[in-house]
């Protein structure tokens, strides 16, 4: 895998295993790689990772928190650890609550917090120190449908001159946010493209149509199966094929999660 | 059988789950230490003034049975408490408590593991026993004589140990550190009434065995009867590391006398166990946080609602300002702020009565008390040091901790942090040695305020768990209690070397250092 990765939001897609986390984790400094390298405006990462940890912000995909700490304290700590000074990390966690939507909650030990407020602490502790480089990793997991929305709208108005690495299952959390997709699998780079280019792979190869239910098996068996609807007349399948696979099947138009099963099958799937 | 299969399989996989962590081998460390300690004779049982044992497979096993009942007693809680915790953490415990499993078997399978890994202990030190028997003793060895107390005192005890930890578990107050102290004060309590002062020497309880759970009666009473009948001036038993008033005379000891009632009682033991078993059973909450207790229920403020789905809040109405220009740099005094606010965090009103209350008293008592309040005072914070090095990996927050710039920066602020604690906690007694104008008693407490925080922090890197460090410091505490000058890192024992530790916190520190680095470069 080689990447130049400049600012903007990129997207990582990639099955279970696929690597994602391990080159979020390298990325981030924190796990040394066994073989390759990783530069930041031509420093190696590996030799000199403080270069990097000064402009990065990191969220995890499993990480914990002091529960005895309020969410404040917590944030003060972490802009500690990151060699903030006092008054400018002061304003920024002001800020910060209001933004992550945990103004009310902040003064409450964290060991109170639910799992999306965690998060919502997490996203903060890596926003703290304004950074150039953000890496998120499953950032939107355990986030309520209109927090999900509060922070794809922050990783967009984000992306301007930073790099943002944004890993997810969510699909469509890449589609609104990510202006470059990386899809892995096993470890390799499978595609790099716009949402929009890699959209255009598959137009005019996704089809849709109405089966009896006990159609479906040996659709399964016989093609790409990109989703299913139940309806009170049958089963509405979606396919990726390269000719329409059925007589009433029709053309429609490919979206994110297409593409990507489509490009994972044709690399031998997941692990 | 299905019940019985499942009990196996709980208590095996919680045992595999155990034996296969790092801080596993550091507690078989501890455990091979303390069977070294014992069979190199540095703790060897005495009977005043001057009387030893001639070393044979009776005296070898009387000296591991009190090791295994004074000591794995003590420090075998601390090994095996937290089983029950991790489940809480892990989440195993929700899931388990979606299953059929009664919470009877859940704790029995718990009890079970405790026991088999103190099992563990034993069987070193009764190998430790065999190797001092074949290598310093006199005559054959003798399993029977050598092995039978430790497993009819020793391990009835350890199963009394193993009920206690699971006990404390399933109580949501006894959980954590409250825990801790009270096992440490109720074991001290046990300790000071079953044994009875070497120099007085009449044994208390040799008739009621039923209430020695850790055998010292039954020992100390054929031991002091056998040293007696060759020397009329025999006084009373003591088990540590005991100077001896002139060139020591030697006696043979033929073992304990195996009485109905002593096997009776300490089958009794065993039975008590299992009804503690029973006890916890009830009184677990099975993973339940509804079933909090209501203060803690009370504490628990409601969560504010989440915005409605329906009309996010957009971003754009909450600009962050940009940072740019703001340079991070290495502030080593708000760093140490943090560490010392993240250090206190948590602790609860009588936690800090307690440690004035300890400060107090080191100003206030009679100067001989004063080596026993210090060891108080410094042994009150273990459960913060116990996080030194380790807090990372109990928390979960490596990922975010160690990518901030200079992450070893930590360390030496959280050991800033930790020595200020204990010097506070210590600075009734640092007034006194500096108003006595002595200097070696200043020496000695500034080695420990340096050496304690230092040893918490090499163990914590290396186990990536605070258990061991708690185990090894309370059972160290407890043996300075016993004026043990070898261990004697804080100049409390008259004539010890304390001032060595300040050589073995260096070690320790760099010791430290390469773990963390170790730490960075795994996670």
């Amino acid at each position: 895998m080689t990447l130049e990765i400049g600012p903007g939001v990129l997207g990582l897609l990639g099955p279970n295993g696929a690597g994602k986390s391990t080159l979020m984790r390298i990325l981030a400094t924190i796990t040394r790689a066994t073989e390759g390298g990783v530069t930041w405006n031509g420093t190696d990462i590996a030799q000199k990772p403080d270069e990097l940890r000064q402009v990065l912000g990191y969220l995890p995909q499993d990480f914990g928190i002091y529960p005895n700490l309020t969410g404040q304290e917590f944030l003060e700590y972490m802009a500690a650890i990151k060699g903030m000074d006092a008054k400018t990390a002061r304003r920024r966690i002001e800020e910060l609550l209001i933004v992550v939507n945990l103004v009310d909650a902040a003064k409450r030990p964290l060991r109170g917090y639910s799992g999306g407020m965690k998060q919502r602490v997490g996203i903060a502790q890596a926003l703290l120190n304004d950074p150039q480089l953000l890496i998120v990793d499953e950032p939107t997991v355990g986030l309520d449908p209109a927090e999900r929305v509060r922070f794809r709208n922050l990783l967009s108005d984000l992306a301007g001159e930073r790099i943002i690495i944004l890993s997810t299952h969510i699909v469509s959390d890449v589609e609104a946010t990510a202006t470059e997709i990386v899809i892995i699998n096993k470890g390799c780079q499978v595609q790099r493209a716009t949402p929009g280019k890699l959209l255009a792979l598959l137009d005019g190869r996704v089809w849709q149509w109405v089966v009896p239910e006990e159609e479906l098996a040996r659709l399964k068996q016989a093609s790409l199966v990109s989703g299913t609807v139940r309806r009170a007349d049958g089963i509405q399948v979606r396919i990726v094929s390269e000719t329409a696979p059925a007589a009433e099947a029709h053309p429609v138009a490919p979206n994110l999660e297409d593409v990507y099963l489509s490009l994972v099958s044709q690399d031998g799937g997941g692990r | 059988m299905k019940t019985i299969g499942i009990l196996y399989h709980l208590a095996r996989a919680d045992f595999f789950e155990r034996t296969r962590r790092y801080s596993f081998l550091v507690m078989l460390g501890l455990v091979l230490w303390l069977s070294y300690v014992l069979a190199s004779g540095q703790f060897r049982i005495v009977i005043q003034p001057r009387y030893l044992g001639v070393i044979d497979s009776t005296w070898v096993g009387a000296t591991m049975t009190l090791g295994t009942t004074m000591m794995l007693g003590l420090v075998g809680f601390y090994l095996v408490k937290g089983s029950v915790a991790r489940d809480y953490t892990t989440g195993v415990g929700q899931i388990m408590a979606t299953t059929p499993m009664s919470r009877l078997l859940y704790m029995l399978g718990k009890w079970l593991s405790n026991y088999a890994v103190l099992g563990i202990t034993v069987v070193i030190l009764a190998l430790a026993g065999i190797v001092m028997n074949l290598w310093f003793g006199h005559g054959g060895l003798d399993l029977v004589y050598l092995v039978g107390p430790l497993v009819l005192i020793g391990l009835p005890w350890l199963g009394l140990v193993a009920a206690l930890a699971v006990l404390f578990e399933s109580v949501t107050w006894l959980r954590g550190g409250l825990g801790n102290i009270l096992y440490f004060v109720l074991f001290m309590a046990l300790i000071s009434t079953t044994i009875v002062p070497a120099d007085l020497g009449t044994p208390g309880f040799a008739d009621n065995p039923y209430i020695d759970f850790t055998g010292w009666q039954i020992i100390s009473d054929g031991v002091t009867r056998a040293a007696q009948a060759a020397y009329p001036d025999a006084g009373g038993l003591g088990f540590g590391d005991f100077e001896l008033a002139g060139e020591p005379a030697f006696f043979v000891y033929n073992g304990i006398r195996w009485t109905t009632t002593i096997l009776v009682s300490r089958l009794l033991h065993l039975f008590l166990a299992v009804g503690l078993v029973m006890l916890a059973s009830v009184l677990f909450d099975r993973f339940d946080p509804a079933r909090l207790l209501p203060v803690k229920r009370r504490a628990a403020a409601p969560e504010p609602a989440p915005a409605p789905a329906a009309e996010p809040i957009p971003v754009s109405s909450v600009q962050l300002t940009p940072l740019s220009g703001t340079e991070t740099r290495f502030r080593f005094g708000a760093l140490l702020s943090a560490e010392v606010k993240l250090f206190l965090k948590g602790q609860r009103w009588w936690w800090y009565a307690v440690g004035a209350a300890l400060i107090v008293a080191q100003l206030a008592s009679p100067s001989g008390w004063v080596p026993n309040l210090l060891i108080a005072a410094w042994l009150w914070p273990i459960l913060i040091l116990s996080g030194l090095g380790c807090r990372e990996s109990r928390f979960n927050t490596r990922q975010i901790v160690f990518c901030a710039p200079r992450p070893m920066s930590q360390l030496p602020a959280g050991w800033v942090s930790a020595v200020l604690v204990l010097a506070l906690l210590g600075s009734g007694a640092l007034l006194r040695f500096l108003l006595a104008g002595d200097p070696v008693a200043v020496l000695g407490w500034l080695t420990a305020i340096v050496f304690i925080p230092s040893l918490a922090l090499a163990l914590g890197t290396l186990t990536g768990s605070g258990k061991a460090f708690e185990a090894l410091y309370v059972l160290w505490m407890y043996l300075l209690t016993q004026k043990a000058a070898p261990l004697d890192f804080a100049g409390l024992v008259p004539g010890s070397h304390f001032y060595l530790f300040a050589l073995v916190a260096i070690g320790l520190l760099a010791i430290a250092a390469l773990a963390r680095q170790r730490q960075l470069q795994a996670t």
